[in-house]
């Protein structure tokens, strides 16, 4: 199976000398295409670095980062189009969804196909068949504030999937959802990687959540563990 | 698609009570840029209106206007025969506090003389200019009154038979147009008090110089009387004649000071209206900072409520252009349409103000573009912040 990412020896340092943190020590991480991945841990395990280094948000100290076979980071530097790689290959779904407030159900979804280059009539009818597809299709025109938690999460993963992306990235989907919605957002997910064929890694510290996973690794002071 | 918009029709409310606020606050800048050319229109507006060539005052006086200049009437004949003047006139020019059209109200008195003499109105906007030699008067729209009105004055009642428009003194008071006699007589009319007063005191200085009751008789109405007097003589020279040699002839032969309309203009301009147009610069001046500031406050504050959304752009790949855009749309956006808003009110509002506003396109157009560069400069600082704003912030981190 086509390896999706592939994280080597990957370290972050905060701070030095003696007020150094290591937030990450020494991480081997590699997802296939159309694996689920979960990333478990306490608060401050360094889930949320691993999460922003694989993000390409935070530059890592050490370490390599390679997804689809393409090098990203090493020797402490960055060698792609953040923003554009990103763009193009990632999806991201928030804990608070953090949808734009002042656009539409559809808007929010159809932003990333227009960022993408796509025409804003193609972008507004594949993010309305996006929204449909995820059972919130009636509340396309609606802003943000008029919706459910729920229905909000619906809208954001319509978001994270409307670029077709290769790899998303879930941080806390369930973290403002109750257990019925949130179990409902983690079936998205799986569906994601099984129908889609896209990785998906998740940062979560709610075990309930996780089952059906393709793997499971646990985070403990910046160190990772295999197993559920 | 457009951010900028979409946030606009979000909170079309919050939008449209910053534009009305920004827009009130530009329109007193508006309003400062008329006062400030309308002091300056309306100091000089009599002086530029007044067909005549020379301004003969008292000697060593910056008059008529600066300060009281008083000479007396029959001087005019003498400059109408300085050589190289082909006419003179005399003028007089005061302020009153008056009841007219049922309201106390002040105003500027020009009294001139009406057969061929210099110093009456220029066009008018109704009715026609003083042909009787009494009780007759054209006076400003500003006043209220409209031909055919009867307006009490002194002791007489003076028909309005002309209305000027936009006729005013330095001050910006309106002006009242009359012949000379009657001009003078509402300048010098005293209630029967104080003549009675006035006699007594003569008389008894009469009878301290220890003179013959006869004479006493004889002298008191020619004490009583006194000159006539006048504000200043106005003259106009002979076409092609030396402007500068009659002036000359003036001050060493006649012991009088002249100047000419531009002296006159200057004077005015360097003296009464100096410090007040300094104090109104300085004022439109600091109006300006304030909107600036207010302007540069709202869109940061506008930037910094988008934060987050800018942060979750940056993080789904939006380039930098697109958040520059948005707020830089949003920027000129409040900065034109606060504009708009601005001088549409002070248009609506422009003839109903107590003070000439003289609205110049330049300075409207200068203010707009100072406005729109502030706007623009005041929007680099939450363009700054936003391109310095991690994506992590829309994780959270």
């Amino acid at each position: 199976m086509t390896e999706a990412l592939r994280v080597s020896g990957l370290s972050k340092v905060y701070g030095e000398g003696a007020l150094a943190v290591h937030a990450l020590a020494d991480v081997d991480l590699s997802v296939a295409a159309g694996e689920l991945v979960a990333l478990l841990g306490p608060s401050g395990s360094g889930k949320s670095t691993l999460l922003f280094c694989i993000s390409l948000i935070l530059e890592p100290t050490a370490g390599k980062i390679a997804m689809f076979g393409e090098p990203i980071h090493g020797g402490g530097r960055t060698v792609v189009d953040v923003r554009r790689f990103r763009r193009e290959n990632i999806g991201f779904v928030f804990q608070h969804q953090n949808l734009i407030p002042f656009l539409s159900a559809r808007d929010n979804v159809a932003i990333v196909l227009e960022l993408a280059g796509g025409r804003a009539r193609a972008a507004r009818h594949r993010a309305l068949d996006l929204l449909e597809e995820l059972g919130v299709g009636h509340r396309a025109h609606d802003l943000p504030a008029n919706l459910s938690g729920g229905e909000q999460q619906r809208v954001a993963i319509a978001r994270a999937l409307a670029n077709s992306p290769r790899l998303v990235l879930a941080d806390e989907p369930t973290a403002a959802l109750d257990t019925e919605r949130g179990q409902v957002a983690m079936e998205m997910l799986r569906r994601i990687s099984r129908e889609r064929g896209a990785a998906v890694v998740t940062v979560t510290h709610d075990e309930r959540m996780i089952s059906g996973f393709d793997s499971v690794y646990r985070l403990h002071d910046g160190r990772l563990r295999s197993g559920a | 698609m457009d951010l900028a918009f979409k946030d606009f029709q979000r909170h079309p409310g919050k939008f449209a009570a910053t534009t009305v606020g920004v827009g009130l606050l530009i329109a007193i800048v508006l309003t400062m840029n008329g006062i400030y050319r309308g002091n300056i229109h309306d100091g000089v507006w009599l002086i530029d209106h007044t067909d005549c060539d020379l301004w003969v005052v008292e000697r060593g006086r910056g008059g008529p206007f600066n300060e009281p200049s008083r000479i007396p009437q029959e001087t005019w004949k003498r400059i109408a025969a300085v050589p190289g003047v082909l006419r003179a006139s005399p003028y007089i020019v005061y302020t009153v506090q008056r009841e007219l059209g049922g309201r106390s109200q002040q105003f500027t008195v020009v009294g001139y003389d009406l057969f061929g003499g210099l110093g009456g109105p220029g066009q008018l906007e109704a009715g026609r200019a003083l042909e009787s030699p009494r009780f007759e008067m054209v006076a400003d729209r500003k006043l209220g009154l409209a031909v055919g009105d009867l307006v009490r004055l002194a002791v007489h009642d003076f028909t309005v038979v002309g209305v000027t428009r936009g006729a005013v003194d330095s001050g910006g008071n309106p002006l009242v147009y009359l012949s000379l006699p009657d001009a003078q007589e509402v300048l010098y009319q005293e209630d029967n008090r104080a003549l009675e007063l006035k006699r007594s005191a003569s008389l008894r200085a009469l009878e301290a110089a220890s003179l013959p009751s006869t004479d006493t008789e004889r002298l008191l109405p020619l004490l009583d009387s006194g000159a006539v007097t006048v504000s200043a003589v106005l003259a106009r020279v002979e076409p092609g004649a030396d402007l500068a040699e009659v002036q000359r002839h003036v001050t060493r032969w006649l012991y009088l000071d002249s100047y000419t309309t531009e002296q006159e203009r200057d004077l005015m301009l360097r003296g009464r209206l100096l410090r007040m147009s300094a104090i109104l610069g300085l004022f439109r001046a600091l109006l300006l900072v304030v909107s600036i500031v207010v302007i540069s406050l709202l869109v940061y504050i506008l930037t910094m409520e988008k934060i987050r959304s800018i942060a979750t752009l940056k993080l789904i790949g939006a380039p930098n252009r697109i958040i520059v855009r948005l707020i830089l749309e949003q920027s000129l956006f409040l900065t034109v349409a606060s504009f708009v808003a601005g001088y549409a009110l002070i248009s609506v509002t422009q003839e109903r103000f107590p003070r000439t506003l003289v609205l110049l396109s330049s300075d409207t157009g200068t203010t707009f573009l100072v406005l729109l560069a502030g706007g623009i400069v005041a929007s680099l600082a939450g363009i700054v912040h936003s391109l310095r704003t991690p994506p992590s912030v829309a994780l959270g981190g």
